[in-house]
């Protein structure tokens, strides 16, 4: 299931310094290695620099909350 | 990203403006036939914001983009037009119209169910709240069956009613589900069942703006079907990009205002608002459940307080990931519609894929 591959990479990259900063320097290698499809894939690159750099999270991406 | 205006610039501004402006007036037709005091309380909570008849916000946020008034029915509308672009304006916005005054009554009863002050609880008060809805819910059929007057085949108007009622079941199961979760610890509750229920509220409605439009357009089943699950994805993807982003909002207002409150007869620390009055959105179950290993794992020294930020901080970024996914599957399904006929760029907008 897509959403458990996600969440649970998430987590592991939050509690593992070592995936972290690889993650940073080289997040293709370390998306290559997990196998996720193309569509895990493209989501994981988009977290990238706040799984990796604790950026903030980007501007809400849709608008229709009214 | 979110589309902004620049980006969208190959669409015509004034197209969007013209097809709001048919939207209005239809609307304006359809109140037309309510008593005066009613209808000066309908046209109040159809001005709130985003709705059709909203003014335009001139305040400058870089956050968010400029948007049409009315992205419901223009939504329906659009996708009308764009498998039947002769479509007769007045059967199109009809049943556009109808999307708005049903979207319109049921975030009326939100408000009410949830106890939210909203501008429009605030100004009229709550009985008026609901006697609106039920006049909003009265005049999205009026407006369905009054395209019988285009001689509209009636097997097409059963349909379009058909997918009314489906949602609005639908919808009413997960607002129920929903406010049945809000006195279940988190710790019960599974990430499953929080896409269940943002896939059953935001999720039903976005399908319904679509698949009407589809029908309304002529569309065979199987396009129907295709415009009904883009919708109920993006649905699902708009509902987890809220319940981040909200989140996300309220940790960075209150960096220091984790504040220890009694939930199941245990102390847990806490955020106000939401998290306060129990609301199972995706973020704060995933957050419990990496606490639930935090504390298996008792590996670190932190206090509670600070752990269950971090938790927060850590569901959230999952849920936005999540809600990449559905965008992203959203977009796969907008690729096969578009193997027939590409969407104009007003829609393409709309969607924001």
């Amino acid at each position: 299931m897509e959403e458990l591959q996600i969440q649970e990479f998430v987590h592991r990259v939050s509690t593992d310094e070592v995936l972290r900063k690889e993650l940073a320097t080289s997040p293709d290698t370390v998306i290559m290695r997990e196998g996720f499809s193309p569509r895990v894939a493209r989501v994981i690159m988009r977290l990238v620099p706040h799984l990796a750099m604790e950026k903030s999270l980007e501007p809400s991406l849709y608008f229709w909350s009214n | 990203m979110a589309p902004e205006m620049s980006d969208a610039s190959q669409f015509s501004v004034s197209s969007m403006a013209a097809q709001q402006n048919i939207l209005r007036e239809r609307l304006h037709r359809l109140l037309a036939t309510l008593h005066p005091l009613l209808q000066y309380d309908v046209l109040q909570a159809l001005k709130g914001a985003g709705k059709l008849l909203s003014q335009p916000d001139t305040e400058i946020n870089s956050l968010a983009p400029i948007l049409p008034a009315g992205i419901w029915p223009l939504l329906t509308l659009l996708i009308a037009q764009h498998l039947s672009p002769d479509i007769h304006p007045e059967y199109a916005s009809s049943v556009a119209v109808a999307v708005e005054c049903f979207v319109c009554a049921l975030d009326l009863l939100d408000d009410v169910e949830d106890d939210d002050q909203t501008p429009i609880v605030r100004a009229i008060g709550i009985p008026r709240v609901l006697n609106v809805s039920t006049a909003l819910l009265s005049l999205t059929h009026r407006a369905i069956l009054s395209v019988a007057e285009q001689a509209v085949d009636p097997a097409i108007i059963i349909r379009l009613l058909n997918a009314l009622h489906e949602c609005t079941l639908t919808a009413t199961s997960g607002q129920h589900r929903d406010l049945l979760a809000e006195s279940r610890s988190a710790r019960n509750f599974s990430h499953e069942e929080c896409i269940e229920i943002a896939s059953a509220k935001a999720g039903s409605i976005m399908r319904l703006a679509c698949r009407l439009g589809a029908i309304c357009g002529g569309a065979d089943d199987t396009l129907c079907d295709r415009f009904s699950e883009l919708g109920e994805l993006l649905g699902i993807a708009h509902q987890l990009d809220n319940d981040c982003h909200d989140l996300y909002y309220l940790l960075q207002d209150e960096k220091d205002a984790v504040i220890p409150v009694e939930a199941s007869g245990t102390t847990r620390t806490s955020i106000k608002s939401d998290l306060k009055r129990g609301k199972k959105t995706l973020p704060v179950v995933l957050a419990e459940e990496i606490m639930a290993a935090l504390q298996k794992a008792a590996e670190s020294s932190d206090g509670e307080s600070k752990r269950y930020r971090k938790a927060l901080q850590e569901g959230i970024i999952a849920t936005w990931g999540i809600c990449l996914l559905y965008r992203e599957r959203a977009r796969e399904r907008l690729q096969e519609i578009e193997v027939q006929k590409p969407v104009s760029p007003e829609l393409l907008f709309l969607l924001g894929i």
